[in-house]
């Protein structure tokens, strides 16, 4: 406990998270209390939505009660699109120009001549301008738990359903049998796809964000003026979002060929389990994708 | 003195072109080195490759004892440096950047304050503490980043051109501040492409030129060089331009296979019609000289030593040598 204590101290004494800390104190652009009266009540709301619904009994109830629509949940909704959407989008335009405009005023040199790691600088960068997201980053991290409710939800409506296609597509009945074996296993492989579906969710706008804000970064260590690196920083990303819808469109229909050619009779867990990795599989090429970026302009700066 | 900043054969190549050269270079602790060279020497790519920002292409480097190419913190923490070109953060007040460069060099927060309030009594600037960098003056600025690079005390300073694009008083006042560093036991390693701009306050004087060192020594040293080419100015006459010019010529002629003389250049522009002479000997050698010139028959009209410095030392050693 004490070491995890001195280790927060660390970063906070972080010189570079504390000057981009005290830029966005100075701008006077944040909304300042008002956030920290409104968003403990915000959450305080969610969470006890999410526990009515999660002690109701009946998944009836609960699916009821989020298929109603209930206002709140549909504002919730939007608001949590529209910061998915939007955050992954604004944080390129801060870390492309943020190592790239030290190069460009002639500060990098005065820093790199410091104590200071290139990995410090790199993460201590990263880390200012994720701090100039934060408004936008607290609340949707306060929305997770209705996103929660609400995937949890729809994706346990969604699975079964897809599975009785299956079943009465394919004339299988296995699934359909009815014994306690048969039964255990399917609401085992419904519950895990569930869980799946909502954990990729939840991941996703933040995959997408720390992606974006990666290929940002590499490109501001390379990139000889702010201007050039957010222009060239937005094409790689378009770029690298074409690719990897494009891959992820491609690979299941060709996995389904795939298996269809291997079997006369795929498996309807693997037809039903492979669509739902789906998300899961980009948010994992995001994460470690934007591991290896962070890491590639660390490299870079220490290359110089 | 035992040396402080070393390099052996050191070489940095940007593609075809060479910027560093076979450079040997030893700095003594204590000193004041005047690194001199005209634009493109290779003084910036040097000083960089010292300050760990740079690698070289070949050669090795020692600062304090430790490698540049691999013990890159400990050359950090030993020097303080301040580039040609260098930015300051204008939307921060002065204290709170010094504050911050003490931070990047791992003071401990409780002792940052008072240092702070020190490095600003040091550079002059205690009066400016709240003032935001931006509304400095460009000598102020320079004067802050000086007192940032100082904010470990460092045992070395490299210092690229930290008197260029000043006023007089601002250089004063750079010069002074360097005085007292040297005053403190710090080394200093200045670069500068004009040479009197640091002549005053440097112990010893390195010139290079298209990345070689082309002389090193004391100021005492050099100044010696000095002594040793003398340059005269002759100045003839003649009844009319044809016959001035003739005797010019021949006056070139006769100069240039005396033993004592190195070289003969006619002046161009304002002067025409005299002759500057690059003379290797004493005094006796040259009156000698004059007398002889007279008794040749050549009407001299002017013979007068020009006042030399260490500026004619840079000229002449790095004339002709295009980077």
């Amino acid at each position: 406990m004490g070491r995890l204590a001195e280790r927060w101290k660390t970063v906070l004494d972080h010189p570079i998270l504390r000057l981009e800390m005290r830029r966005i104190c100075r701008k006077r652009w944040w909304p300042g209390r008002r956030f920290f009266m409104f968003y403990p009540a915000l959450l305080g709301a969610a969470l006890g939505y999410g526990v009515t619904l999660a002690l109701s009994d009946s998944l009836g109830v609960q699916l009821m009660a989020l298929v109603s629509g209930v206002p709140v949940g549909c504002l919730v909704s939007v608001v949590t699109w529209f910061l998915s959407f939007a955050l992954p989008w604004i944080a390129p335009a801060l870390t492309a120009a943020t190592i790239a405009r030290e190069r460009e005023l002639g500060t990098l040199d005065l820093l790199r001549a410091t104590l200071l790691t290139e990995r410090s600088i790199v993460l201590g960068k990263l880390g200012g301008c994720l701090a100039r997201l934060w408004p936008g980053l607290l609340a949707l991290a306060l929305l997770s738990p209705f996103q929660v409710v609400w995937m949890a939800g729809s994706s346990l409506f969604a699975i079964p359903s897809s599975l009785n296609v299956l079943t009465m597509s394919t004339g299988f009945d296995a699934l359909m049998m009815d014994t306690d074996f048969a039964k255990w296993q399917t609401w085992t492989l419904v519950l895990l796809l569930a869980i799946l579906i909502v954990v990729a969710g939840l991941l996703k706008p933040w995959c997408d964000l720390a992606l974006n804000a990666a290929i940002g970064l590499l490109v501001s260590t390379l990139a000889s003026s702010s201007g050039v690196a957010i222009a060239a920083s937005y094409g790689v990303i378009l770029v690298v979002r074409v690719t990897l819808w494009l891959g992820t469109s491609i690979l299941w229909p060709l996995l389904a060929l795939l298996i269809s050619t291997m079997q006369a009779m795929p498996e309807p867990e693997v037809m039903v389990v492979m669509p739902a990795l789906m998300p899961l599989l980009i948010v994992l090429i995001e994460s470690v994708g934007a591991a290896f970026l962070v890491w590639g302009a660390i490299w870079w700066l220490k290359r110089m | 003195m035992t040396a402080i900043i070393e390099t052996r054969g050191l070489i940095k190549r940007y593609g075809r072109l060479t910027a560093v050269e076979e450079l040997d270079l030893v700095v003594k602790s204590g000193a004041v080195f005047g690194f001199v060279g005209p634009n493109g020497a290779g003084k910036t790519t040097t000083m960089r490759i010292l300050a760990t920002l740079l690698r070289p292409t070949a050669g090795e480097a020692w600062v304090a004892g430790h490698s540049v190419l691999k013990e890159r913190r400990d050359v950090r923490r030993a020097i303080g440096y301040m580039p040609d070109f260098f930015g300051v953060y204008g939307d921060m007040k002065v204290w709170e950047y010094l504050d911050f460069f003490a931070a990047c060099y791992e003071i401990p927060p409780a002792t940052r304050r008072r240092l702070v309030d020190d490095l600003l009594e040091l550079v002059d600037l205690a009066h400016r503490r709240e003032d935001y960098v931006d509304a400095l003056s460009r000598g102020m600025k320079q004067r802050l980043c000086l007192g940032r690079a100082l904010a470990h005390d460092p045992q070395v300073l490299i210092l690229d051109e930290p008197a260029s694009g000043l006023d007089p008083r601002a250089r004063i006042e750079i010069r002074e501040l360097l005085r007292e560093l040297q005053a403190m036991g710090k080394t200093i390693f200045v670069s500068s492409h004009i040479l009197s701009e640091i002549e005053e306050v440097c112990t010893h004087i390195g010139i290079i030129e298209a990345g070689r060192l082309v002389a090193t020594g004391t100021l005492e040293e050099m100044r010696q060089r000095i002594q040793a080419q003398r340059v005269v100015r002759v100045g003839l006459t003649g009844r009319d331009l044809g016959e001035l010019s003739r005797a010019v010529e021949e006056a070139q002629a006769w100069l240039t296979r005396r033993p004592e003389v190195v070289c003969v250049e006619p002046v161009t522009g304002n002067g025409e019609g005299d002759l500057q002479v690059t003379f290797a000997g004493d005094d006796e050698a040259l009156a000698r000289l004059l007398s002889e010139l007279v008794g040749a028959g050549f009407s001299v009209t002017m013979f007068r030593e020009e006042s030399s410095d260490l500026e004619d030392v840079f000229m002449l050693l790095t004339k002709g040598i295009v980077s």
